[in-house]
């Protein structure tokens, strides 16, 4: 091993990436697009409102009270439809996926039950909806709780079965806090793996590597260089993530040791798994596919973009083979829950991953032309 | 250790196999210290292969290849700081400007005294200093990998074919590079299809066919030793002229452009034709009388041409 020849070549990596504009792009701009698309779409997720359409066919002092009780509950945002419409027609005309109705006879019931104790007067409220629509049971079913809550309320007795929410963490989180751990593993990874997949073959192809066989540099050296190479992108990429974060979001992230640990971690896995895929594939454009077939299901399946609690048992099962699930879940056990001893545990088993494929890697990698 | 020796390259019945092919069969021959010496065969004859054994980048499969005294199988980290290669192909990477290219290769040799100005004069690169090595010419990087090659000043300059993909002109500035090389006493092995680069250029010529090194000396010795004849060539004869040469005994050879070719032992030969067509009253429009180039006595030797676009014969 040899510090000016690893520093020589540390240079040249540099500057060549300096100077071309395209991955520059690439390698900061594309993550912090995508958190500044998913931040703005997940921005309101805490305080989530729902355009609920709702129809008064009684047109009573008590319908409109029943009505503003919905309002206030927050969870709706209202929009009146004329009692003289068809409600079913209003939802296909309207492209809405759900008109509340309230009947005609509804301050009269209320009265018979109210005034006069009559427990048999009831009302049924309809809910015409569309079942196509993704949203809608959500939407009823908030909209049950409410109207449970209203009948509550009426009984004039104190609920006997009370709930409280006590969350294990001192502060709630927000989406975009979830998030951010997740798109700094996931840039990592892309830039470890297609940095060295792209960067060998074509500097094999064209045979780059093999004039650099003809001077003193090592593989060892190549190498090194090239892990420190792809950590100082990983860095530099990581705090324009966390900067527009901060700016744009406020996020409220715990930046500490981990951090680092981690994304050395993450570089190590990836650059070792692209050492071995350019060990196998010798055009540049099937290195491209090979990478993108690796990086892909991990992306998408290992919680980079959502939680795995939302996908099916077996994949649930499936991404905690991932390599990169235990990055997402370590930066965010530091990141967000400060939780050392999870964030010790997830690095030990990434760590012990990036080992093995690090290691494999090097063996893999072909210096000399050989037999 | 390693041994003193005359020679700076010493192979000994050196064979390698890909596989079921068999790409370099049995060859030996030596290379002085300060020799130019260039390995001259078609595509696939063997060459890269045995520079690239030679130069370290490969290993055979048998034999034994001693560079500058010592074992290129065992020695590969004494002898890599001690030679300068151009590998077939060369390239290097996009972004970097040549001087940069320059200053890098010299800092993986550990160079610290480089005499990087120098180098970027030696092979006429100082208006491109600052010129990034994509937006090079191919000439243009020929020159700038001659110049890598020579950073660690090294004792033996390999160069595979360093001239091939080139347009006429850019071939010629390399070769102003490489005579400069000679000049300076350098030992180089130089592989190339190109007739015109090893007569210029070599002190001695192997010309390799299949794996197989078939004659070997310096371009003259080769002329002179497999073509030890004369050729007539007449430029668009009558067909007297055709009859004529094969009555007096020659073996005269027609191409499709009516020129006959003549196969002459002796000089005298040569008037005797000429007086007997004038005899005749036969007409021609030019004559050109040689000896067999090296590309003919390549030609003769292996039956191959040296290049997929053998050069035709030429017209008056």
């Amino acid at each position: 091993m040899n510090p000016r020849i690893i520093s020589a070549n540390l240079v040249v990596k540099l500057l060549s990436f300096y100077r071309e504009k395209s991955a520059i792009l690439f390698t900061i701009a594309f993550p912090i697009i995508l958190i500044l698309v998913f931040g703005t779409i997940f921005l309101s997720q805490d305080n989530v409102g729902y355009h609920l359409c709702l129809q008064d066919l009684d047109q009573t002092n008590s319908s409109a009270q029943a009505v503003k009780t919905l309002e206030l509950n927050g969870k709706f945002k209202i929009t009146r439809v004329d009692p003289a419409v068809n409600a079913k027609q209003y939802v296909m005309d309207n492209k809405v996926n759900l008109v509340l109705v309230i009947p005609k006879g509804y301050e009269r019931s209320l009265m018979q039950r109210m005034m006069l104790n009559d427990f048999n007067a009831s009302v049924t409220i309809t809910y015409i909806y569309d079942p196509s629509s993704s949203s809608v049971t959500t939407k009823m079913e908030i909209l049950n709780s409410v109207l449970a809550g209203i009948n509550q309320g009426m009984s004039g007795k104190p609920p006997f079965l009370r709930s409280v929410e006590r969350s294990i963490l001192t502060k709630k989180y927000r989406f975009i806090e979830f998030f951010v751990p997740g798109i700094i593993a996931m840039a990592v990874m892309t830039l470890s793996l297609f940095g060295t997949v792209n960067s060998d073959t074509e500097l094999r192809q064209k045979g780059v590597i093999r004039k650099l066989s003809t001077t003193p540099i090592t593989r060892t050296d190549w190498i090194l260089s090239n892990i420190l190479y792809q950590f100082i992108l990983a860095i530099i990429s990581t705090i324009a993530m966390l900067l527009v974060s901060y700016a744009v979001f406020n996020v409220s992230l715990h930046i500490n040791a981990w951090l680092l640990a981690f994304i050395l971690l993450d570089v190590f896995a990836f650059v070792g798994i692209g050492m071995i895929l350019t060990r196998f594939v010798k055009e540049a454009q099937s290195a491209a596919a090979a990478a993108n077939a690796i990086s892909f299901p991990m992306m998408f399946l290992s919680g980079s973009f959502f939680p795995i609690e939302l996908m099916p048992g077996f994949l649930q099962t499936f991404a905690k083979t991932l390599p990169l699930y235990y990055v997402n879940e370590g930066l965010r056990a530091s990141m967000i829950f400060e939780d050392h001893m999870a964030a010790l545990r997830y690095s030990a088993i990434i760590g012990v991953f990036a080992a093995v494929v690090f290691i494999l890697g090097i063996i893999a990698t072909k210096w000399e032309e050989g037999h | 250790m390693t041994k003193e020796t005359e020679y700076a390259i010493e192979v000994d019945k050196l064979t390698k196999r890909y596989g079921n092919l068999l790409a370099v069969n049995d060859i030996s021959f030596t290379v002085s210290k300060g020799e130019v010496f260039s390995l001259l065969g078609p595509n696939g004859a063997g060459k890269t292969t045995t520079v690239e054994i030679i130069d370290t980048i490969r290993t055979p499969t048998s034999g034994k290849v001693s560079l500058l005294g010592m074992d290129v199988t065992k020695k590969k980290h004494d002898i890599v700081p001690r030679i300068g290669v151009l590998p077939q192909g060369f390239s290097s990477f996009d972004r970097i400007t040549v001087r940069e290219t320059i200053q890098y290769y010299s800092r993986l040799f550990c160079c610290r005294n480089t005499d990087i100005d120098g180098l970027i004069e030696l092979v006429n690169l100082k208006d491109k200093t600052k010129e990034q090595y994509k937006k090079l010419s191919g000439g243009l990087k020929q020159r700038l990998g001659i110049a890598i090659a020579l950073v660690n000043d090294p004792e033996v300059v390999f160069l595979d074919e360093p001239t091939t993909g080139l347009d006429p002109r850019a071939r010629h500035e390399v070769w102003e590079v490489l005579l400069g090389l000679k000049k300076k006493g350098k030992t180089v092995f130089l592989t190339t299809h190109y007739m015109e680069e090893a007569e210029l250029l070599a002190d001695t010529v192997a010309i390799i066919s299949k794996g197989k090194i078939i004659a070997m000396g310096s371009p003259g010795e080769l002329v002179e030793s497999n073509a030890n004849y004369l050729v007539l060539r007449l430029q668009s004869v009558d067909e007297k002229v055709f009859e004529i040469a094969r009555k007096m005994g020659f073996a005269p050879v027609l191409d499709n452009h009516k020129n006959i070719a003549v196969r002459l032992e002796h000089t005298d030969d040569v008037q005797k034709i000429l007086n007997a067509i004038k005899d005749a009253g036969a007409l021609y429009l030019g004559l050109d009388v040689r000896k067999l180039n090296l590309e003919e006595v390549f030609l003769k030797l292996t039956g191959e041409a040296l290049r997929e676009d053998p050069p035709q014969m030429e017209e008056q």
